[in-house]
């Protein structure tokens, strides 16, 4: 199997990057071209971004107090037409891995997070024939948030362990237009979810205690009420040529409360990084041209 | 009419948001003076086991905050509140100072000295591994000095040592003047004494803020040593002071009902709740009891385990000045002589 870009302007430092992002978007799920001339070929939009912002942590399992610092992430995207109804139906796959920083009012202690999340969506794609270039996406995303805080100033109490497993609902404006002769696309999109299981030990449990087998009343079933997740994802693709430059805002609230612990992680980030569409072709440039490309994202 | 639909919905969303509220104090002695009163309020387990009117201790202590009383008077305002609670595992830690309540050991005689057993009884002939010290006394009776739960025994270090007493009548561990540390070292040490499971003791943990809020206590165990391992079933003496204290006083409440060992020496100083950590707005660190932990037979040992019967001796000072340690040597005797069975 040979892999090409769509578009093949781009040189050195955007090559080597087509060269690694293919060869990581084809292990994850290879895309396909059909043979034949009225073949559909749907290119996998993916983007790296690296994340750095403003991080508001809180637990009261370790503190009352309320921490502040910064937040830094890598993150992987990658968004494609789904092989059964290309032109309606759009799969997007996540993971990003966090690592904030935060600082208790007296700035004499240190609260670390790292997290990792991983999540897969499916989107219904809405064209808004009023205004060119604009599309609508809504449909649900399921996903995984796992991690630890840890505040090394306690002593039998320095880690509240995360984990996480939501549903629930996403959706996304798409806006295709140009600046001058740049392609630009624009993004906004949202995700709320709406119910799940977490854990979270009790209100004054040691992990001592869960450790000697205590393993009851760990997981909660997740609601509004107890948890509150709104992550929010603007980004402005810059298309260049081959290889798009993303920049883009990420704003994530989370806020949960079980066992009368109080647990929020707030970020707001800037993030830039390279975002491409990349298809594979089974057989000849010819069967590409002849071909009709379902773009997930473009 | 979109717009406004779209408006209520996030109104409600971030609405739920905001109901997770996170109590705030200000920055001043007043706001510090509520953080910790209420820190400890909310998450100190032995309020009623110590007959503590934590309302009553705001109103006295409260009263004695002023503006001007300086970082140092304040530190020492809180540390006098906290002392209240009579209570070795409650601790204020500034930049410039650590309270600690003492009066769990200070108000009994201290019943150990270790240069006695070194010097007369050891000769200064001891090995020291992991965190033990260990040689073997008169009449062939092994003994091990542990001095704190902090240091981490490992299985091929008990191996060597208990190998080392393979011809020794009875064993002593001397747990005087250890102060605690890891309990997970309780468990590695009393899986060297038993031969099947046991129900080590209880544990709970608060489930609210409120005084009364608890859980039901956890039955925990402890699994002997895994075969191949040495293990111990001669006679055994645990031998504390009230300095025996946290993980120690826990080793001990687990090792009295053991077949085969006694306990001998004064009451053990207690500290049975497990600390939990936190903080107030100025940045300094408060640690208390949290979670209580019981014996097999679900008794409090927050004010110790007291020895076996007709076991309890005190360190004579008399003597010790003469090279003699009463409580070391009340142990050999009772090792060898048929009292130890009955």
């Amino acid at each position: 199997m040979k892999f090409a870009m769509k578009s093949m302007g781009s040189k050195g430092f955007f090559k080597l990057f087509a060269v690694c992002a293919l060869s990581a978007a084809a292990a994850v799920a290879p895309v396909s071209a059909q043979d034949d001339a009225e073949a559909i070929v749907r290119p996998v939009a993916a983007a790296y971004t690296v994340e750095i912002g403003s991080s508001h942590l809180v637990d009261t399992y370790l503190t009352p107090l309320k921490y502040q610092g910064i937040s830094t992430a890598l993150s992987y995207e990658r968004l494609q037409a789904m092989k059964f109804s290309p032109r309606t139906w759009i799969m997007q796959s996540r993971g990003r891995l966090g690592l904030n920083r935060g600082e208790n009012p007296a700035k004499n202690a240190a609260m670390w997070d790292l997290d990792l999340e991983l999540s897969w969506g499916l989107m219904r794609r809405f064209s808004v024939e009023s205004i060119p270039g604009l599309r609508l996406m809504a449909g649900g995303a399921t996903g995984i948030d796992v991690g630890a805080l840890y505040l090394a100033r306690n002593g039998n109490n320095p880690v509240s362990a995360k984990a996480a497993w939501t549903v629930g609902l996403t959706g996304a404006a798409v806006y295709n237009f140009k600046i001058r002769r740049l392609p630009v696309c624009l993004r906004y999109q949202p995700t709320l979810p709406l119910t799940g299981v977490f854990f979270s030990p009790d209100y004054g449990e040691l992990y001592y205690e869960i450790y000697l087998g205590n393993h009851s009343g760990l997981a909660h079933a997740a609601w509004w009420g107890n948890y509150f997740r709104l992550d929010n994802l603007l980004t402005a693709d810059l298309r260049f040529g081959g290889t798009n430059l993303r920049v883009a805002y990420h704003g994530d609230i989370l806020s949960t409360k079980v066992n009368n612990i109080v647990s929020r992680r707030f970020i707001h980030a800037l993030c830039i990084g390279v975002s491409g569409e990349w298809i594979s072709i089974g057989r000849s440039d010819r069967s590409l041209q002849k071909a009709e490309i379902i773009s997930a994202l473009y | 009419m979109m717009m406004k639909r779209f408006i209520y919905v996030m109104a409600l969303v971030l609405s739920f948001t905001s109901c997770h509220h996170v109590e705030e104090w200000d920055q001043d002695y007043e706001g510090n003076f509520d953080a910790i009163w209420t820190v400890v309020d909310e998450h100190y387990c032995f309020f009623k086991e110590k007959g503590v009117d934590w309302n009553e201790v705001y109103g006295r202590y409260h009263q004695r905050l002023s503006p001007d009383m300086g970082g140092l008077g304040f530190f020492n305002l809180c540390a006098a509140m906290l002392d209240e609670l009579r209570d070795g595992h409650v601790n204020l830690s500034s930049s410039f100072k650590v309270s600690y309540y003492r009066k769990w050991w200070s108000d009994y005689p201290q019943n150990y000295d270790a240069r006695l057993v070194e010097q007369y009884y050891l000769r200064f002939d001891y090995s020291t591994v992991g965190g033990m010290d260990y040689g073997v006394l008169r009449d062939n009776v092994g003994y091990i000095r542990y001095g704190s739960f902090s240091y981490p025994v490992s299985e091929g270090s008990l191996d060597g040592i208990l190998s080392q007493f393979a011809l020794c009548k009875a064993l002593i561990i001397d747990v005087r003047d250890n102060g605690g540390g890891d309990m997970t070292n309780v468990e590695t040490i009393v899986a060297r004494f038993i031969d099947q499971r046991i129900l080590a003791g209880y544990i709970c943990h608060k489930t609210g803020p409120g005084h009364d809020d608890f859980s039901e206590p956890y039955a925990y165990y402890f699994d002997p040593a895994e075969p191949g391992r040495k293990r111990w079933s001669k006679p055994v003496v645990v031998l504390t002071n009230r300095s025996t204290f946290s993980a120690a006083n826990n080793f001990v409440s687990v090792m009295q009902y053991l077949p085969n060992v006694k306990i001998v020496g004064d009451r053990t100083g207690g500290g049975s709740g497990m600390p939990y950590s936190s903080e107030i707005p100025c940045g300094w660190g408060v640690r208390m009891s949290a979670c209580p932990v019981y014996d097999a037979k679900g008794v409090p040992t927050e004010d110790g385990v007291p020895p076996s019967d007709g076991c309890h001796i005190d360190l004579d000072p008399q003597l010790a000045l003469q090279g003699t340690d009463t409580m070391l040597d009340f142990a050999i005797s009772l090792l060898l002589s048929d009292k130890f069975y009955n």
